[in-house]
């Protein structure tokens, strides 16, 4: 586990991302890195969210966005997983932990 | 003083506005010229800057693009490998001085648009080396070159840690400690440039060199460098920097000054009087007296004549003259930077290795 | 005119002249060449294709020659050199016609950055074009080669070129290039296919072209609509089985498959959403080429 519960995130600005998604995989290119990754349906909604959302989420607040997202709702340690994306993406340079 | 017909891509860039009456077989001379010296994607917007291109005819107009649109590739690949660098160096406080096309693209010069970029060169004093060798290896970027006599010929006799390559995104990087190695006949002092280093607008941390010393740097690098490929362009990069600084207040009296500090008086003198004759870069007739401080003697200066613009002649038919230049033009290159002896020795064990990879 | 149209003397004197101009799809080319297994190879694989005169603008100069050194005399060798340059390592001399097609293939996939180039063949049928991306080994050629012998159109063997602004395919109809096993099994299948004659011990192992179908070089011009995207997997004695591949992975597969997608950018990433978004994708394991055919012309009949 690599973040605490109360620690905010933030995507990448939404004009340094291009995505699509096609029956729940999503593409992404990053335009910071100028990487293109393959996310499957979890990842990729997560990143969605972030996308969408207005100011840094903390798991807590993914986690009820995903709201009976059928990859979420799958997964049997809900928080790990989206913590375990959100690692990811900070490897990838998808989004980063927000310092405030 | 004779000196040879300019070639179709100098004339496109002395004049580009005689361009659109080109024939197409006048084209089709001036895009392989123009892509042999890296200067396809410079072409095209010179061209653009003066409302020209879209009176190209198409077949040769589709080059100029393509050229174009891969060398904004590379430059937004530089920007984001600058980006990287600059992350993993900060935790050091060791000042990086970006060189060449990397700085003139961070500071916003018109030297870096429509320019092609392969490695990125920065310079860091020699104290700090090892230090952000280690951090650089701790990132991600490991060695190129593994043979132990490499590893000794770029640490001990030239200036430069051996090229780094980034592991996933496989990016090059040089790291400097000076612009010309300790065993080389001229003595820049590096402490002085990186003294006289600028931050870049908008960075924290990134500097380059001031624009005497860039067009220093650039002058030497030309005139002093093993490639000698990539000639036209240096030219064409030290012909852009320098109408753009010649706004800049003193900088022509500062330029002939500092070459004397650096003891770079001869490169200045060859890089002045090679702009002006192929690229008619507007030079003051003082600053070119100023610079004759570093004009070689006679029978010398003959020769280089000869080597130099033979050497920038992009003639992409492959000559046995012009071919015989740039192998002298290699030898003279490596001669300014080691002492006769070790360059024999360098250059037989680099004739040694190539051989075996023929064989292997 | 055509090179069919040239007297082998005029081919010759072209070649080893100023240069042949030949015309392949959007790009013309001057080959230079005084060896025999050039024109040889000219003649025959390119007969159909257009010559162009001198007045016209050529995109790339290429020459295959032997080297200048002692080497000459006792162990034949090759060059490819473009602009005076010499991209390639020297390859053995009866390896020159392989060596020509390679250096023009290089020659379009490192500059011609118009297009997003994938390394796929691609044919057509009824406007709309099959891309079959897949690393050497995975049989694309071999299924393009059987697929132009049953009635689809050869848009390209090796580099499907992309139109940024539409996403259609434009042609690139030059010999098709086989290895090894697939050389025998393309003389069985296609009886009536016109194939030089196998070259031996190159790093691919045994080659051969096959000449392009004339119909394929007279609708040079025609693009075609990306509509299926196949990764193609040869696996001997196997049924054919096409099994659906997800868009995404699809996409994963052309982007991973172009020389220059990351030239382009995001360009490229939407050109590329846009080209699978619009084409059904599959996996395709086949044993033999009898049975490819029919999947492929079901499939093309229930659009």
């Amino acid at each position: 586990m690599s973040s605490l519960p109360a620690l905010r995130w933030r995507s990448m600005p939404t004009d340094a991302i291009a995505w699509r998604e096609w029956d729940g995989e999503f593409v992404v290119r990053n335009e910071r890195t100028g990487s293109t990754h393959l996310l499957g349906p979890l990842a990729g909604s997560v990143l969605q969210i972030l996308l969408e959302g207005n100011g840094a989420l903390s798991i807590a607040d993914i986690s009820a966005a995903l709201g009976d997202h059928p990859a979420a709702t799958a997964a049997p340690d809900r928080c790990a997983a989206i913590d375990a994306v959100l690692s990811e993406f900070k490897r990838l340079g998808l989004a980063e932990p927000d310092p405030r | 003083m004779s000196f040879v017909r300019p070639d179709p891509v100098v004339l496109a860039l002395r004049d580009p506005a005689a361009m659109p009456g080109l024939s197409l077989p006048q084209w089709e001379t001036l895009v392989r010229q123009a892509r042999r010296t890296s200067l396809l994607p410079r072409v095209a917007l010179t061209l653009d800057n003066l409302g020209l291109l879209q009176q190209v005819p198409p077949a040769p107009r589709i080059h100029l693009e393509a050229a174009r649109t891969l060398a904004q590739a590379q430059a937004e690949a530089v920007r984001r490998e600058v980006a990287f660098i600059d992350r993993a160096l900060a935790a050091t406080g060791v000042p990086v001085v970006l060189l060449k096309g990397a700085a003139y693209l961070v500071a916003g010069l018109s030297a870096a648009r429509g320019r092609m970029f392969s490695d990125i060169d920065i310079l860091v004093p020699q104290g700090a080396l090892a230090n952000v060798e280690a951090t650089l290896l701790l990132h991600g970027w490991h060695t190129i070159k593994t043979t132990a006599y490499d590893q000794r010929y770029y640490r001990r006799w030239m200036h430069e840690l051996p090229p780094l390559r980034h592991i996933s995104r496989q990016t090059v990087l040089d790291v400097h400690h000076a612009i010309l190695p300790i065993t080389a006949r001229l003595k820049p002092d590096s402490a002085k440039l990186l003294a006289a280093s600028r931050p870049v607008a908008g960075e924290p941390r990134l500097r380059v060199l001031a624009p005497v010393d860039m067009v220093l740097h650039s002058a030497t690098h030309l005139f002093c460098n093993e490639d000698v490929g990539n000639s036209l362009r240096d030219l064409a990069d030290l012909d852009s920097l320098l109408r753009e600084f010649a706004s800049e207040e003193s900088f022509w009296p500062r330029l002939t000054v500092r070459a004397g500090e650096l003891d770079l008086t001869r490169p200045l003198y060859y890089a002045l009087r090679y702009a002006v004759r192929l690229l008619d870069t507007p030079v003051p007739d003082r600053v070119l007296g100023a610079a004759e401080i570093g004009r070689p003697p006679t029978l010398v200066r003959g020769l280089m004549d000869a080597l130099f613009l033979r050497t920038l002649q992009p003639n992409p038919a492959s000559n046995g003259v012009a071919s015989l230049a740039r192998g002298s033009l290699y030898v003279r290159a490596h001669w300014l930077r080691m002492p006769p002896l070790l360059l024999a020795q360098h250059l037989a064990v680099k004739a040694l290795r190539r051989e075996e990879q023929k064989a292997g | 005119m055509i090179v069919a149209d040239l007297s082998p003397q005029e081919l010759l004197r072209r070649l080893g002249g100023a240069g042949l101009r030949l015309r392949t799809g959007p790009v013309l080319n001057r080959i230079q060449s005084r060896l025999p297994k050039i024109a040889h190879g000219v003649a025959l694989h390119y007969a159909d294709h257009a010559v162009e005169d001198s007045a016209g603008f050529a995109d790339f100069h290429v020459r295959v020659a032997p080297p200048r050194s002692l080497r000459r005399w006792m162990n034949p060798q090759v060059h490819f050199q473009f602009d005076g340059a010499r991209p390639f390592l020297p390859l053995p001399a009866d390896q020159a016609f392989p060596i020509l097609e390679w250096g023009l293939n290089w020659c379009v996939s490192s500059h011609c950055h118009q297009y997003l180039i994938v390394h796929a063949a691609s044919v057509e049928k009824s406007g709309l074009a099959l891309l079959l991306p897949g690393p050497p080994g995975s049989g694309k050629s071999t299924l393009c080669a059987g697929l132009v012998s049953r009635g689809w159109r050869l848009l390209s063997d090796e580099l499907t070129l992309l139109d940024l602004g539409t996403g259609r395919v434009v042609p690139l109809p030059r010999p098709v290039s086989l290895k090894n096993a697939s050389i025998d099994a393309i003389r069985r299948f296609s009886p009536g296919a016109v194939l030089s004659p196998p070259v031996h011990d190159t790093v691919k192992g045994s080659v051969a072209h096959m000449k392009p179908p004339t119909e394929s070089v007279h609708r040079a011009t025609e693009t075609a609509r990306p509509r299926w995207i196949v990764l193609p997997r040869y696996e001997c004695g196997a049924a054919p089985r096409l099994a659906p591949l997800s868009r995404a992975r699809a996409f994963m597969h052309l982007a991973d498959h172009a020389f220059n997608y990351d030239v382009h950018g995001r360009r490229g990433f939407e050109l590329l959403a846009q080209v699978v978004a619009g084409s059904d994708c599959f996996d395709f394991q086949y044993g033999a080429l009898e049975d490819t055919i029919a999947v492929f012309d079901d499939a093309a009949r229930r659009v």
